[in-house]
């Protein structure tokens, strides 16, 4: 059973009279373990896909099937477990909360998920900033940080929690060259070692690079899904 | 410190101009309040200590016929053997004093002009152990001298226009109802904090309206006093308790507490405390609408943090839950500084308190009081003004919080 299924998804939006469709009929099998790039030009239903597979948002027709269970059918208290339990976002903006230091910031998704203790969640918080090259930065907060350095936050925030599926949407597009390919290979190793799902919208070349699978996006619809194996296409 | 209540905290103090404000209306709210109850519940406790101490006394005993015609004040109802009355009372606990009065009605004149008057006949040994008109005294009090005495109060010596060591003549119906007249030395005047003593009362000794009314020993009431508590219910309970005792001691007299006797001013007393609290409620509800601004204010800068927040998992009723934290934490810090301030102004009302006859003598609702008017320490008003202000700033603060918990996590999202 894949892990996400979408079935005829299309999306609306109203605009006074006016409907604007954003996605129109996307039919998409996503495995468990995939590493998976959507890209495709602005206006063209990426950011929509991601917040539909994250159920921060619900298609006007079809399906979303997570491990065979139909997400559009939940309630809001049931999609706001099913993200706690399973998702986590990165955004183009960082989004990170202001008034939290790097480390608290890093910490909130456990503290949301009521499973962990302080200590064990002050340690995987440490751990994952480490990884992203903050370690002496942990006390410092948002405004304190380049946009670089947040968006390295960001990418802490989501993988601290250790989450099935990773959407991230332009995880990159702050970063240098080098500091991309960290952390890629960061997402990289957490996806081989523990088969995370991650889910890109991207302009970013690196990213498609060493996407496994590439999906392209025209007009809400797909129009290319390609899988890569061993740095070749399928 | 939860994760909530840490987030609010440093959004509250991250925005210290708009918290200030907001809390400084609170403030305001409860420091008006907490000053208005002292110098309320001063007022009250100033009037009640006159009430007791010039007028009513704790326990007041006359017969049940006196009473029924007590506007009267008439001179043909006395107590029946009221040594052993007073006697037995000087026994129970707590009584401090006991004293025999007589009131009468007269006329007083000074050949050119003519007053009714209040006659209060005193038993000059005792009635300093029930009533504390003396300190009120300016000249005299009364002597052993065989010449007729009279003390007045001192508006009506200057209406009369007498001063002490004066004549002045004095008219009255003896208790055979014939009518007297007699001259009398003023050997003082009466300067009290009640307007009507000082306007309408005179005072003349038993040994001197023994001939002048032809008394024969008459004694119309019985004045006790009991000890004062700190407490004021504990001393209500006290004169309770003893009249209750007395009534079933002595079926056939009239025994009536100062509750009873001054119960038209205690009704307003308690009228006083409510239209303080409506002013109260009046200004808290202006500061509900700061604080209401303050926290959707809140709402508005963060509603893309809300859609993180929402997005990561958090639950609707936890994002109800952070802003809430906002409205307590400006509550608190409102109702904190309210208390400072209300108590601020209360150590100078307490100890220096207002001279009221800087504003000229007047009249407050229902009872005559002028001198100075000292504040009272009123815990529970201090409490209750702390945990209202917090309950104003929650309760403000909960249809911003649920205005958060509302928003669909994509367009918070999207919100610039």
């Amino acid at each position: 059973m894949p892990l996400l299924e979408l079935q005829g998804v299309i999306k609306n939006y109203t605009k006074g009279d006016q409907i604007i469709p954003a996605l129109r009929g996307i039919d998409l099998i996503i495995e468990k373990g995939d590493f998976l790039s959507i890209v495709g030009p602005s206006g063209s239903g990426k950011s929509t896909l991601l917040n539909i597979i994250g159920c921060i948002d619900t298609p006007t027709k079809g399906k979303v099937l997570y491990n065979g269970n139909d997400l559009t059918a939940l309630s809001d208290k049931e999609k706001t477990y099913y993200r706690k339990e399973n998702i986590s976002f990165i955004f183009q903006s960082y989004n990170l909360i202001p008034v939290l230091t790097t480390r608290e910031n890093v910490e909130l998704p456990l503290i949301i998920e009521k499973k962990f203790t302080k200590k064990e969640i002050h340690e995987k918080a440490m751990k994952i900033i480490q990884i992203v090259g903050l370690a002496d930065m942990a006390d410092r907060f948002p405004r304190e940080l380049s946009g670089g350095q947040e968006q390295r936050v960001a990418i802490a925030r989501a993988l601290v929690k250790n989450p099935l599926v990773v959407l991230a949407d332009e995880p990159t597009a702050n970063l240098d060259s080098e500091m991309s390919e960290d952390i890629i290979s960061v997402m990289q190793k957490m996806n081989e070692e523990r088969h995370t799902t991650f889910i890109f919208s991207t302009h970013d070349r690196l990213v498609e690079k060493h996407a496994k699978r590439v999906i392209i996006l025209r007009d809400g619809k797909i129009a290319k899904d390609e899988r890569k194996n061993n740095g070749n296409t399928e | 410190m939860g994760t909530l209540s840490k987030i609010a905290w440093r959004n509250v103090r991250r925005n210290k101009r708009r918290t200030f404000l907001s809390a400084l209306v609170i403030a305001v709210g409860l420091g008006i309040y907490i000053m208005m109850n002292s110098v309320m519940s001063g007022m009250d406790r100033a009037n009640i200590d006159n009430l007791i101490e010039l007028s009513t006394s704790s326990i007041k005993i006359t017969t049940q016929e006196y009473n029924d015609e007590k506007e009267s004040l008439p001179l043909k109802y006395g107590i029946t053997t009221p040594e052993n009355v007073i006697s037995y009372i000087k026994k129970q606990d707590r009584v401090t004093g006991v004293t025999p009065r007589t009131q009468f009605l007269g006329q007083l004149s000074n050949w050119e002009d003519t007053m009714p008057v209040m006659g209060q006949v005193i038993n000059v040994e005792t009635d300093r152990t029930v009533f504390d008109l003396e300190k009120y005294i300016d000249g005299d009090y009364f002597s052993d001298s065989k010449e007729n005495e009279i003390i007045l109060g001192k508006d009506l010596a200057e209406e009369m226009g007498v001063n002490i060591g004066d004549y002045i003549t004095l008219y009255a119906l003896t208790k055979y109802e014939s009518r007297n007249a007699d001259e009398f030395i003023v050997i003082g005047t009466l300067n009290t904090t009640d307007p009507n003593i000082n306007s309408n009362v005179i005072l003349i000794s038993y040994e001197t309206a023994d001939e002048f009314l032809d008394l024969e020993n008459l004694i119309t009431e019985i004045d006790v006093a009991m000890e004062r508590r700190v407490n004021y219910e504990t001393f209500t309970q006290d004169v309770d308790k003893l009249a209750q005792h007395l009534k079933n001691k002595y079926p056939q007299l009239e025994i009536k507490t100062f509750m009873e006797l001054a119960s038209g001013f205690l009704k307003i007393t308690e009228q006083k405390q409510f239209f303080g609290s409506i002013l109260m409620l009046v200004i808290l509800a202006i500061a509900a609408v700061g604080i209401f601004n303050s926290v959707l204010m809140s709402v508005y800068e963060r509603i893309r943090e809300i859609g993180v927040l929402r997005a990561q998992g958090m639950k609707r009723n936890e994002i109800i839950k952070l802003f809430l934290w906002e409205g307590i934490y400006i509550g608190l810090i409102g109702s904190f500084m309210g208390v400072i301030l209300g108590c601020g102004v209360n150590i100078y009302l307490v100890i220096h308190g207002i001279p009221l006859e800087k504003f000229g003598k007047f009249s407050n609702v229902g009872i005559p009081y002028w001198g100075t008017l000292y504040g009272e320490w009123n815990i529970g008003a201090i409490v209750f003004a702390f945990i209202f202000g917090l309950i104003v700033a929650l309760a403000a603060s909960y249809i911003p919080s649920r205005m958060a918990a509302k928003l669909e996590v994509t367009k918070a999202l999207r919100f610039v």
